[in-house]
């Protein structure tokens, strides 16, 4: 599964208040083990994660919410990623227990992808990789 | 008590110091071995031979080998009087009363908790409306994690996952009508620091409806490694300042609530972290050790602080691992009153214990199937002798359960209490071969675990250096990796897959929209009509008495009459103890 091919560096976060953290904690340590350089941050808020993002130069930024947190901090953190100009060429992906009419509401505030307690580190490392490669061509030619 | 020691040693020294008589006498068990061999060469081939052990994988387990079945060789060193005895009395491996569900049900007491205390007030009376027999409160995210509901960190997530509380005013919402003075009330606080002030404003609240401290009967969990551990949050206090507070709550209530259980060492939400039973039981024995010598050196008898102690376990998938994990439980929990503390009171030898079907055993797949599961959790349960019962609902994969199932889980229990008849006879599992062994296996492996938490120096230290959240990710980990290669079988997940999209057709619970402003509005009107000069003065005490090691509580009991808000009193936990940063351990 590792592609050393493929740089990747990926900000992981569990959002706001959520206590749970064990599913934000497996995916760092499965997205290492594939060779993703993984900031994991714990707690944080959107500014917070959005300016570690930026500082860090992620490709990438994971968040995790399982107790009801994610469509309102969810949102916020797409707005501030977009104020700041990195929702185009960074891939959001959010993780945790949503109810399923929630799941089009997560993709229009601008989440590429979304998972469940079901999905395992091979679906989320294939996800992340062609996710990046896609919004990489999106970048304009210098 | 001899502090040297440890528990292990102090168990071992016992246990070889005791006679044992087997109930076979020794040319029986040497017959039975000849046919057992017998058996082995005849009945069965080389290949059944050679997987005459297996190791069954199952979510939150601990993989202990299992045989084909099992004999009176697996069980020939256990004596009856000394391993198994009667229920209610020593060693209480079959139950903490003589008749146990013929004298007193099990509770039927069913977690509520989302929105505002209005709402959930509701949900309550609806319970009890429909025969649950005891309250379960949980509380959203910013009330667990101590900030107010109009704290800029709570946005977005208040009366989520739990009901928000703000203050006094919220807790009389919250149990407005609701007999607290005939029916036991959980408060699921989780940490001892919110315990200091939930558990105030439900004093304070008892208080302003006329009812004596004397008449409430019910539990708070005050647990330090939930705080420290289990949970994630933006600010930790440390470790040390954590475990004090924990045992001035333990003092203050045990003091001055009778009938209250002052801690519930809570191993559910360890195991549902990542980690077996083993650890479960073993981490909450290790802190309630720790927890009556501190006691004990602070000058309370350790027969009666344990008097008022629960514990709380989680049931999981392998069944009769879940039955015989119990009973290993108040097996090992009798042996360290009466051996470490010298326990006198039958009482404190009890492991007392609220239990709930495991919430990470549900898969998002084919939800009604999470209804078979829970009903085989809280069947192993009742089999196992507990006290209490929650049965998580189906829908939970998805978001707090709808009304419908939450009536359906306490349907569960009814089902169980009414119609199986398992009630009819005490430990009805007592005395197999299969449990017995078992039995024996977990009380060791969990005494093996607390010793390892003591060799290194206690549980305050083991967590402050991280070996816990180590054990917890390790676990997981690998039980992630079993789970993927499909080991560790989940039904209609990664095997029997589900066949159509996964989008069930269930009702979700959806939560109100106005919870977040209606909290701000009471906040706005409560901080606008209280006299804030006694407010601040009351805060500056508990200032002080954190300061000066006093017992906390009282202050915090001080600031909650005064009608001092959740964030303002944890506001003074985290200027005067300071943050702790959990070590790195991913």
């Amino acid at each position: 599964m590792p592609d050393t091919n493929i740089k990747m560096k990926m900000v992981i976060a569990t959002l706001g208040l959520e206590v749970h953290w064990r599913g934000a904690v497996t995916v760092a340590r499965l997205l290492r083990d594939c060779g993703v350089e993984v900031v994991f941050i714990g707690n944080a808020y959107p500014d917070e994660i959005i300016q570690v993002a930026m500082q860090e130069g992620a490709d990438i930024v994971g968040v995790s919410s399982l107790t009801g947190g994610h469509l309102i901090l969810g949102s916020e953190l797409m707005e501030v990623a977009s104020q700041k100009g990195i929702k185009d060429n960074v891939v959001f992906v959010i993780g945790g227990i949503f109810p399923p009419g929630d799941l089009p509401k997560l993709k229009e505030a601008g989440f590429d992808g979304t998972f469940g307690p079901e999905a395992n580190g091979e679906v989320i490392y294939t996800f992340i990789k062609k996710a990046v490669s896609l919004k990489q061509k999106e970048l304009p030619d210098i | 008590m001899d502090d040297d020691k440890t528990t292990k040693q102090i168990l071992d020294e016992q246990a070889t110091a005791q006679r044992c008589a087997s109930l076979y006498n020794p040319d029986f068990l040497k017959e039975l071995h000849n046919s057992f061999e017998k058996w082995q060469n005849t009945a069965i081939t080389e290949v059944e031979k050679a997987s005459l052990k297996t190791i069954p994988h199952s979510l939150l387990g601990t993989e202990i080998p299992r045989g084909l079945f099992y004999s009176p060789q697996d069980v020939s060193k256990i004596d009856y009087a000394k391993d198994i005895g009667f229920p209610g009395g020593e060693p209480y491996t079959r139950g903490i009363h003589p008749n146990m569900y013929r004298g007193r049900e099990f509770t039927m007491r069913q977690l509520s908790g989302f929105a505002g205390p209005e709402d959930t007030n509701e949900r309550i009376n609806f319970l009890l409306d429909h025969g649950a027999t005891g309250v379960n409160i949980i509380f959203d995210l910013p009330t667990i994690q101590e900030y107010d509901s109009d704290n800029r960190m709570a946005r977005g997530q208040v009366g989520k996952g739990g009901v928000a509380i703000d203050s006094v005013e919220d807790m009389e919402l919250l149990f407005k009508g609701v007999p607290i003075d005939k029916i036991s009330v959980s408060l699921v606080t989780h940490y001892p620091t919110n315990t200091a002030i939930l558990f105030a404003m439900y004093l304070v609240m008892a208080e302003r409806r006329g009812i004596a401290w004397e008449k409430l009967r019910g539990s708070v969990q005050n647990d330090m490694v939930v705080e420290e551990v289990v949970r994630g949050a933006p600010e930790y206090i440390p470790p040390p300042e954590c475990f004090r507070i924990q045992c001035d709550n333990i003092a203050f209530i045990r003091t001055n609530i009778p009938g209250w259980n002052c801690i519930t060492f809570n191993g559910y939400n360890l195991r549902e972290a990542g980690t077996s039973e083993v650890t479960e039981t073993a981490v909450a024995m290790a802190n309630a050790i720790e927890t009556i010598k501190e006691l004990v050196a602070r000058g309370y008898s350790a027969d009666w602080i344990a008097e008022r102690i629960t514990f709380f376990w989680d049931v999981a998938n392998d069944f009769f691992v879940e039955i015989a994990r119990l009973r290993a439980a108040r097996r090992l929990w009798y042996k360290i009153m009466k051996h470490r503390f010298g326990a006198k009171s039958s009482r404190a030898m009890l492991m007392r214990c609220h239990t709930q079907t495991s919430g990470l055993c549900l898969a998002r797949e084919e939800p009604l199937n999470n209804i078979v599961r829970a009903a085989y959790h809280a069947l192993a349960a009742v089999l196992g002798g507990a006290q209490s019962l929650h049965v998580d609902s189906y829908d939970e994969a998805y978001s707090v359960p709808t009304e419908a199932a939450s009536l359906l889980s306490l349907r569960t229990q009814q089902i169980i209490q009414e119609e199986s008849a398992v009630t009819e006879v005490v430990d009805p599992l007592g005395g197999s071969f299969y449990i017995e062994s078992l039995t024996d296996e977990i009380e060791r492996k969990i005494l093996d675990a607390v010793n390892e938490v003591e060799e290194m120096g206690g549980l305050v230290t083991a967590i402050e250096k991280g070996w816990l959240h180590r054990k917890i990710t390790d676990y997981t980990l690998r039980e992630n990796e079993l789970i993927e290669k499909a080991t560790i079988k989940i039904v209609g997940r990664n095997c029997y897959k589900a066949s159509a999209e996964d989008i069930p057709e269930i009702d979700i619970f959806e939560y109100a929209q106005d919870t977040e402003e209606k909290q701000r509005q009471k906040l706005k009107k409560l901080r606008a009509e209280r006299d804030n000069n006694i407010v601040v003065k009351r805060l500056a005490e508990l200032r002080e008495a954190c300061k000066q090691r006093q017992n906390i509580f009282p202050y915090c009991l001080e600031a909650a009459r005064a009608n001092a808000t959740e964030g303002e009193i944890a506001g003074i936990f985290r200027e005067s103890f300071g943050l702790w940063k959990p070590p790195n351990f991913w």
